[in-house]
């Protein structure tokens, strides 16, 4: 075995690879590692846990409490599940001013009040100077799945219409904008939780997956669905709803928006008779006003991604390989 | 930005203005990564018809990087009281003993920059350190080592010095369109470069080789007109180069830049990877400039290194082979584990192979 790098934590190939060697360390029967976003319990709980370290720990368009709280709660809610408790853990570097803290504190909790979700149990460690950057929040949710049927990469099926709630890459591009120090007055984070978007669609029929599309991006998130389900997947670049910005930023670094990382916007796949109506819902949300139909599950090519270019012509994509932006939620 | 649907319908234009030059089969070589990267991206490779041959060609900058001056980096890396700055790409190349990356987990100080001058607000800010730039790339990122050095001199910073590694596209243009065994038909050439250079060092393409010649944009639409304009010299029997970027691209470049380029480095012959020695094909400190040559700061020599055994990225980069024709494609050499730089970088022909094509076996064809 080698050392970690950086693009264990990408949220790609190699870190599915390495969640996967963790999850064989433990015993048959003390381990039930689901790789879904979150885990569903007997008697209907669902529930997640998250690490968060990004680098600013203020944006435009969130914080690093805001991302905390957004980031578990959305795990819960793209499986349908309600969230109601929230355990949270900080580890803060000696010197950390502490009106900066409780501005964090202050954008967490009021993510909590808008969703009704209440904190319940927390831990907190304070680490000497050098040996943390400034904060790292966990935060591990809880809640109740409200779903009428079960969503999950399995049920995945040729023909589902593949949804997205909004424009891809904002969350990756804003960190990278501030990274890489290039200034760009519109862009802001799409860091939300999508409860309140996600909530009518667990009494609809036809939901089949949900995912936000968070480290690894659109891209990443539509190529686990092809293996896990072992469909082919079809997507158009012309329907996929694209902000100028991330465009940019992406053309300067070199990024494919399709794995750049959002915290607020979701994929969705939905039986075809029924993607009209998600659409509908969806689209009466705020934050999925530009929610649009990007392609469909097929029984052609299982296992692969296949996107019709703006151009025209066809790529396939793939799973993203390594490090594109550390430290960014 | 033109509309989407608004550019499909100008590539079919596009596509019907190539069936109609297109008289025989031709080869093009797409000198460019970016172009290389734009073409995949874009599908434009399943868009052509049979009678048009794309070879990629050595202007991805990580790629040509030879393993000797991959090896200089991570041993400067990796020495006491050294920071080593240079751009992403470069990051996880690996090198004899391991990538930059390999030694930033085991405790060397890189630093990854998006420019140049980056590397003097480091120097600043970490005084009690050597910053060492390795500065990579073509004529295009030239400009911005020079403008760094030229600043780092006017403010007599002591604690920077430039590992330069920037290396010129004409001349080993030259080699391989003197090359018999790739039977080039034309060359798209990089409009990046083209900004800074001009068209009249490509002349000898057309003049000398017989070669059909477009300066080209990094847009589908851009690139899809270039390969048209080759096409219809290829046909007409009338090989020049013809330069399609205007809109960014000058006859002359940009003298400015150049000046610049002039004063600051002297051509010297250098190592392409897998290509060999090229003469004057590289850009070395002028001797105003040498107090900042990390070559003799810390006394680098470059050796002759053989590259990892099986890795063929140096007759992909001579358009000699294809990627998926290389052993170690997709077997031994992926992007998460690379053993050439082609599959690292992400203007690598390798890498864009992989990615966009399913490791060379597309349902959608490549």
């Amino acid at each position: 075995m080698g050392r970690l790098s950086l693009g264990h934590g990408s949220g790609g190939r190699l870190t599915n690879d390495l969640i996967k060697e963790i999850a064989s360390t433990f015993a048959r029967g003390s381990g039930m590692l689901e790789f879904e976003d979150c885990a569903l319990l007997p008697g209907g709980w669902g529930v997640t846990i998250d690490g968060f370290t990004v680098s600013p720990l203020s944006f435009p368009g969130g914080d690093i409490g805001k991302l905390a709280i957004c980031g578990s709660v959305n795990d819960l809610a793209v499986r349908g599940v309600r969230p109601l408790w929230l355990a949270m853990s900080l580890l803060a570097e000696e010197g950390l001013d502490e009106e900066e803290l409780f501005v964090y504190m202050r954008s967490a909790a009021s993510v909590c009040a808008e969703l009704g979700v209440q904190l319940v149990a927390g831990d907190t460690k304070v680490l000497p100077r050098g040996e943390a950057d400034r904060l790292y929040i966990t935060t591990c949710a809880m809640g109740k799945n409200e779903a009428i049927s079960p969503w999950g990469i399995k049920e995945v099926s040729p023909g589902d219409a593949i949804i997205v709630s909004g424009p891809v890459g904002r969350h990756g591009a804003v960190i990278a904008s501030l990274r890489y120090d290039i200034k760009l007055r519109e862009l802001e984070s799409d860091c939300a939780p999508l409860w309140p978007l996600i909530e009518p669609l667990t009494r609809l029929r036809g939901v089949h997956a949900a995912r936000d599309c968070t480290r690894g991006g659109l891209g990443t998130v539509l190529c686990e669905w092809a293996e896990g389900a072992n469909v082919g997947i079809e997507i158009d670049e012309e329907a996929i709803p694209a902000d100028g910005d991330v465009s940019a930023v992406s053309d300067i670094l070199g990024f494919d928006p399709l794995y750049l990382a959002c915290e607020g916007t979701a994929v969705f796949a939905i039986a075809s008779e029924r993607a009209e109506t998600v659409l509908e819902t969806l689209c009466s949300h705020p934050i999925g006003r530009s929610a649009a139909v990007i392609g469909k599950a097929t029984e052609a090519h299982p296992g692969l991604v296949g996107l019709r270019t703006a151009a025209g012509g066809m790529r396939v994509v793939d799973m993203q390989g390594g490090e594109l932006l550390p430290r960014i939620c | 930005m033109p509309q989407v649907g608004d550019l499909r319908a100008k590539m079919s234009s596009l596509l019907e203005a190539l069936d109609k030059w297109l008289c025989r089969p031709i080869t093009v070589m797409e000198v460019c990564g970016t172009h290389t990267v734009s073409i995949f991206r874009s599908g434009i490779r399943t868009m052509l018809p049979e009678g048009v041959r794309l070879l990629s060609g050595p202007g991805c900058p990580v790629c040509v990087t030879d393993q000797a001056e991959v090896d200089a980096m991570v041993r400067l890396a990796k020495g006491p009281g050294v920071v080593l700055a240079t751009y992403g790409d470069m990051v996880r190349v690996p090198g004899s003993c391991g990538s930059l990356a390999e030694a930033r987990a085991s405790g060397a100080e890189v630093a990854v920059v998006s420019s140049a001058i980056q590397a003097l607000a480091l120097a600043g800010s970490i005084q009690d350190k050597e910053i060492v730039f390795a500065g990579i790339g073509f004529e295009t990122t030239a400009p911005a080592t020079a403008v760094l050095l030229r600043e780092a001199r006017s403010k007599n910073v002591k604690n920077l010095s430039v590992l330069s590694l920037h290396k010129l596209v004409p001349p080993v243009l030259r080699l391989l369109a003197s090359d018999p065994m790739l039977n080039i038909d034309g060359f798209l050439l990089p409009g990046h470069v083209s900004t800074i250079i001009g068209t009249a060092p490509y002349a000898f393409l057309a003049e000398e080789y017989g070669k059909a010649c477009a300066v080209a944009g990094f847009e589908p639409l851009d690139i899809m007109a270039g390969i048209v304009e080759i096409a219809r010299q290829i046909c007409e029997g009338r090989p020049a180069v013809r330069r399609l970027y205007g809109r960014v691209v000058r006859h002359e470049g940009n003298v400015k830049a150049q000046e610049l380029l002039e004063e600051v480095f002297r051509p010297a012959s250098v190592r392409w990877r897998g290509i060999g020695l090229v003469e004057a094909s590289g850009l070395v400190l002028a001797n105003d400039y040498s107090d900042f040559d990390a070559y003799s700061r810390f006394g680098i020599t470059l050796e002759e290194v053989s590259p990892p055994a099986g890795c063929r990225c140096g007759d992909v980069l001579a358009g000699r082979i294809t990627p998926p024709e290389c052993p170690l494609f997709g077997r031994s050499c992926t992007p998460q584990f690379p053993v050439g730089p082609c599959m690292v970088s992400s203007e690598g022909s390798c890498s864009a192979y992989y990615r966009y094509s399913s490791k060379g076996v597309s349902p959608w064809g490549a």
